[in-house]
C-alpha cells in the first residue's frame, strides 16, 4: 500500500523534527517535504501536493490560516491539519473557516498526531478534546 | 572522551523529542533528563547534574528563566541555554540578566542550537549576532528593558508567585505548590500588589502577560 505523502511545515525547526521523528517511525507515513514559512509553504504544497499538510498557524506571512484558504481552492485533496498553541474557540472558528480538516494543540501532539492523522485519511476531521465535541462537530462536520 | 549531559525542558513533548533526536544525533552528546515545566527542570537539575541545559521560557508553574535563576543558583557548574520564539531586545536582556550564557530562537536552524551546545559545553557564552549587537548598545548606556522595573522591585520568591497567580492558581493552590502556608501566600500576593501599585487580581494578571511573567 502507498504511504500517506506529509508535507509539515512550521517555522520551529526543533517542532518539525519532533513531528518527522514520530512519522518516520510508524509505517505508513512519507515525509515529503518541510517547509519553514507561509510562502514556502505554498510553492512545497503546489510542487509536492501532498496527501496530507501539518501546518503550524503562527508563522512568517502568509500565516496558516492564509495558506490554508490559499490551498484549499488549488489543491482540495490535500487535507490540512494545523497544530498550534492557540486554544481559543475563536481561533478553532478561523481554522474552519479557511478549509482545515482538522485542529490539533500543540500540547497534544505527541499523544494524538497519529489519531488526527488516521482521522483525516478517513475523510473524518479531528478537534483537539480541550474543545467541546458539540462545537467541533457544528464547525467541521 | 567524556560524554556531555544534556538537560531538556520544554513542555510540548513533540519539541523535546525534536531535540532529543538532535542532541542525541552528535557523538559523545546525551540527553540525561527531561523536564517538562521550570519546577521539573530546577528540581532534575539537581537530581541529574547536567553540563548544559537547554530550556524553553513560556513553561507552567515556574517560567524558563526564573527556573534558571534557581538553577544557576543550585547548580552553578551546569550552563543554561534558553530557547524561545520571542524574539526582541527585552527578552535577550531578560535572557542574560537571567544567568543564562546561551540564547537560541526556536525558528534558528538546528545548525544554530547545536553550536551554542557545543560552546556551552565547553563553558564559552554562544549568542547570535543580533543579540550580541543589542547587548553592546545596551552597554553603550541605552537599556530599554521594561522587565527591568518589575525585577528589580519583586523578590524571587514573589516573582513565582506572581506567575503562578497569573496562571489562574489560588492563594490556596500557590501554597500547595511551594509549600508553604496559605497565610504566607496570601502575604506575598498582598505585598506583590502593594509593591507594584496593583488593586485586583486582574490588574495582577495584566501585568503579568505585559511584563511578559506569563503567556496572554
Amino acid at each position: 500500500m502507498a504511504s500517506t505523502r506529509v508535507l509539515l511545515s512550521d517555522d520551529h525547526s526543533f517542532m518539525r523534527r519532533g513531528l518527522r521523528t514520530i512519522l518516520e517511525a510508524t509505517d505508513g507515513y512519507q515525509v515529503c517535504g518541510e517547509a519553514a514559512d507561509g510562502l514556502e509553504t505554498l510553492n512545497l504544497a503546489s510542487q509536492l501536493a501532498p496527501d496530507i499538510l501539518i501546518m503550524d498557524i503562527s508563522m512568517p506571512p502568509p500565516n496558516g490560516l492564509e495558506v490554508a484558504a490559499k490551498l484549499r481552492d488549488s489543491l482540495p485533496k490535500t487535507k490540512i491539519l494545523l497544530i498550534t498553541m492557540h486554544d481559543s474557540e475563536e481561533m478553532l472558528r478561523a481554522a474552519a473557516e479557511a478549509g482545515a480538516s482538522g485542529y490539533l494543540l500543540k500540547s497534544d501532539a505527541e499523544e494524538l498526531l497519529l489519531a488526527a492523522l488516521r482521522r483525516l485519511e478517513e475523510n473524518r476531521p479531528f478537534v483537539s478534546p480541550a474543545f467541546s465535541p458539540d462545537l467541533a462537530r457544528q464547525l467541521f462536520e | 572522551m567524556n560524554t556531555l549531559r544534556v538537560l531538556i525542558a520544554d513542555d510540548h513533548d513533540v519539541v523535546r523529542k525534536g531535540l532529543k533526536m538532535l542532541i542525541e544525533e552528535h557523538p559523545g552528546w546525551e540527553v540525561c533528563a527531561e523536564a517538562r515545566s521550570g519546577r521539573e527542570a530546577v528540581a532534575k537539575c539537581t537530581q541529574s547534574n547536567p553540563d548544559v541545559v537547554v530550556i524553553d521560557v513560556s513553561m507552567p508553574d515556574l517560567n524558563g528563566l526564573e527556573a534558571t535563576k534557581q538553577i544557576r543558583k543550585a547548580c552553578p557548574r551546569a550552563e543554561v541555554l534558553v530557547i524561545t520564539h520571542h524574539d526582541s531586545d527585552e527578552m535577550a536582556a531578560a535572557v542574560m540578566d537571567s544567568g543564562a550564557r546561551g540564547y537560541v530562537l526556536k525558528s534558528d536552524s538546528d545548525v544554530d542550537l547545536v553550536r551554542a551546545v557545543e560552546a556551552l559545553g565547553h563553558h564559552k557564552p554562544f549568542f547570535t549576532s543580533r543579540v550580541t549587537e543589542m547587548f553592546l548598545a545596551n552597554r553603550g548606556g541605552r537599556v530599554s528593558d521594561p522587565a527591568e522595573m518589575l525585577r528589580g522591585r519583586l523578590t524571587a520568591r514573589e516573582r513565582e508567585i506572581l506567575q503562578l497567580i497569573a496562571e489562574g492558581k489560588t492563594a490556596k493552590e500557590v501554597a500547595v505548590v511551594l509549600g508553604i502556608a496559605t497565610k504566607t501566600s496570601d502575604t506575598h500576593r498582598t505585598n506583590i500588589m502593594r509593591k507594584l501599585d496593583l488593586h485586583s487580581v486582574a490588574e495582577l494578571v495584566r501585568y503579568a502577560i505585559r511584563n511578559r511573567v506569563v503567556e496572554p
